[in-house]
Parts: structure tokens; sequence; C-alpha cells
């Protein structure tokens, strides 16, 4: 017995570490099961010495329980270490993380549309590949995170160009400050700028299938409001939480640096079109305060309040707010959700004669989910244009989206749109949207409650 | 400039405004689902303040990420998440809370699942089979054995982050793991055992050989807690919605026959939920454990063709009143299972 016993420790001491010894060349999971197997033959060792303990042999039982503890703590050990391999990272994690976005959309409309500027391509009855976003994100060291997404947009159906709609740097502390109070986050690069809510998402995102016009029209677009819009500026954020006067809500607010002149309402767009130039001084300051509450995760309210100013000859401003609400029962979750909002701009600026315009424009939205896989919803938008106050737009859309998964997402929309635009007066849009989301982005919900 | 300056004074206020922080204060545990927060709570005691982010009522997958969270971790001493790839939201929520002592890999921030031993680890991955979990399977909380090991991951990281209330911290995970072990197994048999009691009942049921070793020791007519109660549920086939109950079942002998879905996190299509149908009538499965968040839809239409009960389920601590401890959510699972098959 003494004998077996003495295999039995001889064995226990061999059981080697995971991932070292002679073994290296054999694949892990080989050797995971290999040790994994010479452990049940242990066990296994062990009932039968058990099962041949003379009655009433006390010491040999208890010098067999130990052996046994003894055994189970190298199993345990085992199993942590394979718990570590099989968590340990390969240097390929060190790459950053990937996810891939494309938007395809087809429109058919009842008469010809032209996208304004700069290429004044027809892009009625046309189907588009409108972006792919390619988007990276990882830490770069302990002090900072890194994203950028790389964007090739569709320039209104004559080519695409590559841009960087995002890429910034994210920094939570440095080596002199350990750690910053009220959550102080310090983003620099070009980012998508807290003017509202809607500014922020990106397209592949959207509840719906085109921008509202606010966002489009005052913030700025490249190839016209059906492509991609929004204010994306080179700049620094400080974002950070208030001290909170209100329990059980949370008062966050946005402080801004950013390049002036490159907002759609900005003087130095009006500079171009006018005979004196216009100057605009640097730099233009956005700021955002956002109030939030949520009660048990069913109930969110977001009410926030922007602002953006861009001082020169003449100072262009902009003030906003914004409303969500968003209702997702916790049972059965997957079944019904509402989201609800709306956010107005009214801007402060010059027109091309120079005198001081007050135009304002705003859109308010309602989503109501009937299942698992469908949402239907509306949006309306009321917008006077940015140069002329007594033009009126008027936008009304309705739209079905199907989800297969958060995935992989289908929408069909309809708009009507009436305007003192005579181009864009009674239109009617049909509108098929598909968004692809594909790579490592995890299963988190986007903001329409998946 | 005057307004970058401006700007300056604003956000240096706003940092002078925060409270120094006193010597003995408790330590701000956020977790991200309930079970988390009361094990935390009952290691730490009245050294710690722990707080869930997650209502226990909802899909622990999708959790929207609110102000409120991140405001919450901002300050945190300690973030305490389950990881296995089932609460990623976490990582919105420590991106947005600025707060650099609770990033993954600080010490303030401990993915409890750390060495509890993963089932169902994919040998691949790939969307095309639904919300597959990279790392295994993540609900892992429910086999108490894994809890245990997860209260001693958090005791452990207490001990770390508040070194000078270390032996508190231990003394507290005693005794827990004390109630524990006399929950999972009955007071008296641990007691008849002495102090090793439960860690040895804990090993010969980790490797299923706890009704052999209480007989050779004649100790089996002293056993009690969930291992007496799950003995009539030995061997029994049950159905499910979504892949809760591995653990559940290995733990207290019971069979998942399968799931609803198809596959992870998407909705039964009809073919499969027929083909369920067929499967329970012609393996007699009595019982359909559907998680509370989950739609019922499919679980009622499959036991209105099959005759078997449907349990809607709560797995986190605090849903409802009858499961705002982890002792009571483990004996409420064991009971609702029970009744609904007899």
């Amino acid at each position: 017995m003494s004998c077996r016993l003495l295999i039995i420790f001889v064995l226990l001491c061999s059981i080697p570490p995971v991932a070292a010894g002679q073994d290296r060349e054999k694949p892990k999971d080989q050797q995971i099961d290999e040790l994994r197997r010479e452990v049940g033959e242990l066990r296994q060792e062990l009932v039968r010495l058990r099962s041949q303990l003379p009655q009433g042999d006390s010491t040999q039982a208890d010098e067999l329980d130990q052996l046994e503890a003894r055994l189970e703590r190298r199993a345990e050990a085992l199993e942590n270490k394979i718990d570590a391999v099989s968590r340990s990272v390969a240097p390929i994690a060190f790459n950053p993380k990937m996810v891939t976005a494309v938007n395809f959309a087809a429109r058919s409309d009842n008469k010809e549309v032209i996208e304004p500027s700069p290429n004044q391509s027809v892009i009625s009855n046309r189907p588009f590949l409108r972006t792919v976003e390619v988007e990276l994100s990882s830490a770069v060291d302990p002090y900072a995170s890194a994203f950028a997404v790389i964007s090739l947009e569709n320039q209104a159906n004559k080519d695409f160009g590559i841009d960087a709609e995002e890429a910034y740097g994210l920094i939570k502390r440095l080596p002199i400050i350990e750690s910053a109070p009220l959550g102080l986050k310090l983003k620099i690069g070009k980012y998508r700028a807290s003017i509202g809510v809607n500014n922020k998402i990106h397209i592949h995102d959207l509840p719906w299938t085109t921008r509202p016009l606010i966002v489009s029209r005052y913030l700025g677009t490249d190839h016209g409001e059906f492509f991609e819009s929004g204010f994306n500026p080179v700049g620094m954020d400080l974002d950070f939480y208030l001290p909170n006067p209100f329990p059980g809500t949370t008062f966050e607010m946005n402080a801004d640096i950013v390049r002036a002149g490159d907002i759609a309402i900005s003087n130095a767009s009006l500079a171009t079109a006018t005979l004196s130039p216009v100057t605009v001084r640097q730099p233009a300051y956005i700021g955002h305060l956002n109030l939030s509450k949520d009660w048990s995760n069913v109930h969110l309210l977001n009410i926030g309040a922007s602002i953006y100013d861009e001082e020169g000859d003449y100072a262009t401003r902009a003030y906003g707010v914004d409303l969500t609400y968003k209702w997702a029962p916790a049972e059965e979750r997957e079944s019904h959700s509402v989201v609800a909002g709306g956010e107005a701009l009214i801007l402060d600026h010059i027109n091309s004669q120079l005198d001081r315009i007050h135009p304002y424009g705003w859109f308010g939205y309602l989503q109501y989910q009937t299942s698992y896989w469908l949402y239907l919803g509306a949006r309306y938008d009321w917008i006077e244009e940015a140069s002329d106050a007594a033009v009126v737009t008027r936008n009304i859309g309705v739209y079905a989206s199907y989800y297969t998964t958060e995935f992989l997402r289908f929408r069909f929309g309809f708009e009507h749109r009436q305007s003192d635009i005579a181009s864009q007066d009674n239109l009617n849009t049909i509108i098929f949207d598909l968004n692809l989301v594909f790579g490592s982005h995890p299963t988190e919900p986007y903001w329409v409650n998946r | 400039m005057k307004k970058l300056l401006n700007i300056i004074a604003l956000v240096l206020a706003a940092l002078m405004a925060q409270p120094a922080s006193a010597q003995n204060k408790k330590l701000k545990v956020v977790t991200t689902l309930s079970y988390l927060q009361y094990v935390t709570q009952e290691v730490g005691g009245d050294k710690v303040d722990a707080v869930a982010l997650a209502n226990p009522k909802q899909d622990p997958h999708y959790v929207t990420p609110t102000p409120r969270m991140n405001q919450l971790a901002t300050d945190a001493d300690l973030f305490i998440e389950n990881g296995l790839s089932l609460d990623m939201w976490a990582k919105n929520v420590l991106e947005a809370s600025g707060n650099p002592s609770i990033q993954p890999g600080s010490p303030g921030h401990l993915v409890a699942t750390i060495n509890v031993p993963v089932k169902e680890l994919p040998t691949e991955v790939s969307r095309a089979w639904g919300d597959i979990h990279p790392q295994g399977n993540p609900h892992v909380w429910l086999d108490p054995f894994n809890v245990r090991i997860i209260a001693g991951n958090i005791a452990d990281r207490l001990k770390h982050i508040d070194p000078r209330n270390g032996d508190y911290y231990q003394k507290r995970f005693d005794d827990y793991k004390t109630t524990f072990d006399a929950a999972m197994f009955g007071e008296e048999l641990v007691k008849a055992l002495g102090k090793s009691g439960g860690d040895i009942l804990t090993r010969k049921a980790k490797n299923n050989e706890l009704s052999d070793w209480l007989k050779g020791k004649k100790l089996d007519g002293k056993l009690g807690g969930w291992m007496k109660k799950a003995e009539r549920l030995n061997g029994m086939k049950i159905m499910s919605y979504h892949k809760t109950y591995i653990y559940f079942a290995d733990r207290f002998g019971l069979q998942i026959a399968g799931e609803l879905e198809e596959k992870p996190g998407i909705p039964p299509p009809p073919k499969h939920r027929d083909a369920v149908v067929e499967q329970i009538k012609r393996e007699g499965i009595k019982v359909i454990l559907n998680d509370n968040f989950y739609s019922r839809e499919a679980a009622d239409y499959v036991a209105s063709r099959t005759g078997a009960k449907v349990v809607i389920t709560y797995v986190d601590v605090g849903a409802v009143e009858a499961v705002d401890t982890y002792e009571k959510l483990i004996t409420y699972l064991i009971e609702e299972i029970d009744q609904a098959s007899s």
C-alpha cells in the first residue's frame, strides 16, 4: 500500500504547469486533455485504493484523505492555469478592435432630385452604397484610448471619398494627475460634436433612413442631405459630471474648443459667397449640458441644451435643446419599447446681405417596437433656411425597421416634403435602407433599444 | 482667449468642488449584476457600499448604459463584472466613467468569474451561430459552487485594495462560506464534519462522489440543504428558452434536453418551435424554463401543444422579493422546477 501511495505522490508531483515543459510542441488543448485525463486516472486510483482499505484502518484512510486533498488542490491549480491560458491573449489582441458598418440605400421619387452642391448630381430613383465605415478602437497605454472611424462616403453618386469621420484620443489620466475627479475625460482629435444628440450618431445607427434637416442643413453636409451629414470638427472636448442639485439625476457637461469655420452656418462659408471676405476668429466653442434620469433602466429621460459660439467680424451662434425619452420594460423587454424625442436649433448669424437673422428648425419623432423584429416610427421636420428665415421646408416621414439581429437591419421609409423651395415642394420619396454591422462589435444595444 | 480661460476656470472650479476623501470611508463598489452586489455586500459587510447597475429583472446581455450608471462608476473604488462576454455593456460604463482606477488591468477592476470552470467553450466563433459567447457559457452563478469561488475572488480583491481591513474581509468570507455550505448541504452535515466540512463536501460533490462518500461515512441521512431538496430533480429532463441553466442543471442533476432558441439570442423560428414540440412529446418533458426577460410566446405555444408547464424564472438576486438573496434564488429555482414537474 505504501508503495502505491508513493507512486501516487510521485505522479502528483509530476503534474507540470500547463504552459511549460516537454509538451511545448503539442497543441495546448491536447496538453490540457492529457492532464485532465491524468487527474481523472489518479482519482480512480484513489477510489480503488480506498476500496481495498481494511475496515477500521483509520491511519491509511486519513493518509488517503490527505492525498486526495492534495490531488484536488493540484487539480484546482491546474484548472486555474487552464482558465488563465484560455483567457490569455495572443499578440493579435494588441491589434485594434475592428468593426465595419455598411449602409446601402435606394430611393424612388416622384420628381427629379438634384443635390445642390458640389456635384449637382441627380440622385432620384437610384440605389446607393452610402457609406462603408471602418471603426478601430484600442487602448493606447494605461492613460489613453483611441478611436477612429475611417469612412468611405458616397459623394452624391459621383465617386467615393475617404474621410476620417472621427479620429481621437481619449485621455482619462496622466502620470502627473493619476485620478481626474468628476469623471473628467479629455478627447482630442476629430469627432462628432455634442450639439444635440443626433449629430453624435453615425448614419448606420440612425433609427431613420435620413438625417433630420437641422443636422444636415445647419450643422453640415458635404454631399447633400441624403448622404452622411453632421458636424465633426477638429478640437478638444472636456466631458465631466457636474455636482448634482437634483438627487437621482445626472448632470453631464461637454465643453469643447474647436476649429472655427467648419460648421455649415459659419460665416466662413458665407465669405466665399460675398464680395467682402468675412473673417472668423479661432477657435469656436461648444457647450452641451445634459440632465438625465433613469428609473431602474426601464424609463430613461434626457434633456439637453447646446450652444455653439464662433466670433469674428460677425458672430455666429446656435442654441439648441434636445429631449429623448425611452421606455423598455425589464420583463419581456425584447417585445415592446418606445422612443420619443426631438431637437430644436435656433441660429444667430448673418446672411449674405450681412443682416443678422435668427432662423430656426426642429424635428420630433416617435418610435414603437411591436415585436422582437419590428419597429414602426415617424419623424416630422420643420426648418427655416439658414440663409433666409422666410424659406420654410416641412418634411414628414414614416418608417418600418426590421431587425434580424442588431447587426442586420432593413428599413423602409416614406417621406413627403413641402417646401418654399420649388424643386423640393411636394416631393414624395420611398427609401429602402440596409445596414450591416460586422466585426468585433459586441452585442450591445443600439440607442434605439437593442 | 477669454472664453478659453473661462472654460478652464469652470473645469478647475468643478474639480475643486470634489470633497476630499475621508480616511475611513466605505469602499464604493459598483457591480454590473445584482448577484455580484449581494455577494460583495456579504463579504464586505459594513466596510463596503455595493451597488448594482442592471435591473435584476432585465436581460443581463442587453443593458443600455445610462448616464446614471456612468456617474455611479465615476468615483467607484472597485468595479466588478461577471465577464465571459455576458455584461459587455460594462465596457461602455467603464469608458464613460473616466475613472482610471477601475479600468481593466487596474486593481479596481475585477472580472468575478476568474478561475470559475467554464462550460461550453466554443472551438470556433461566428456570428452565424447567434450571440454566442467566445469565452464559454457565462451563466456560471447559477451553480452555487461557482459563487463560492466568486466570493473568494471578491474577498481577495477587497483585501488587496483595502489591506487595512484584510482580516475583516477574510473573516466575513469564511463566515459566508460556512453559511453557504450549510445552505448547500445542510447545517447538520457541515457541522458534523468539522472545520473543513464544507470544503470536503464541496470537493466530493464536484467529483460526483458525494452520495457514495456519505454512505461510506454513514452520513447520508444528514444531507440537507439544496442538495437534499434537489434529489427529486435528479435525472429530470427539462427544456429552457435560452442556455441559462447549464450550470444549475449540472449541479443538481437535471438534464437540459434543449432550448427553444435555435441559436442563442435569436427568437425561435416556427420550424424549430415545432421540432421542440415533437421532442417534448417524444421525451415526456414536463417543464419549460422561460427567463422572465424573454417573451413567453414560444414557450406558451409549445406548452399548449404538449401539456408541458411553463415556469417563468428569475435568474438574478432581487428581481422579486422571493429571490432577494442568492440563497433564496437557488431555493426558488429548485422549488419552482420541483412544483412544476409534480
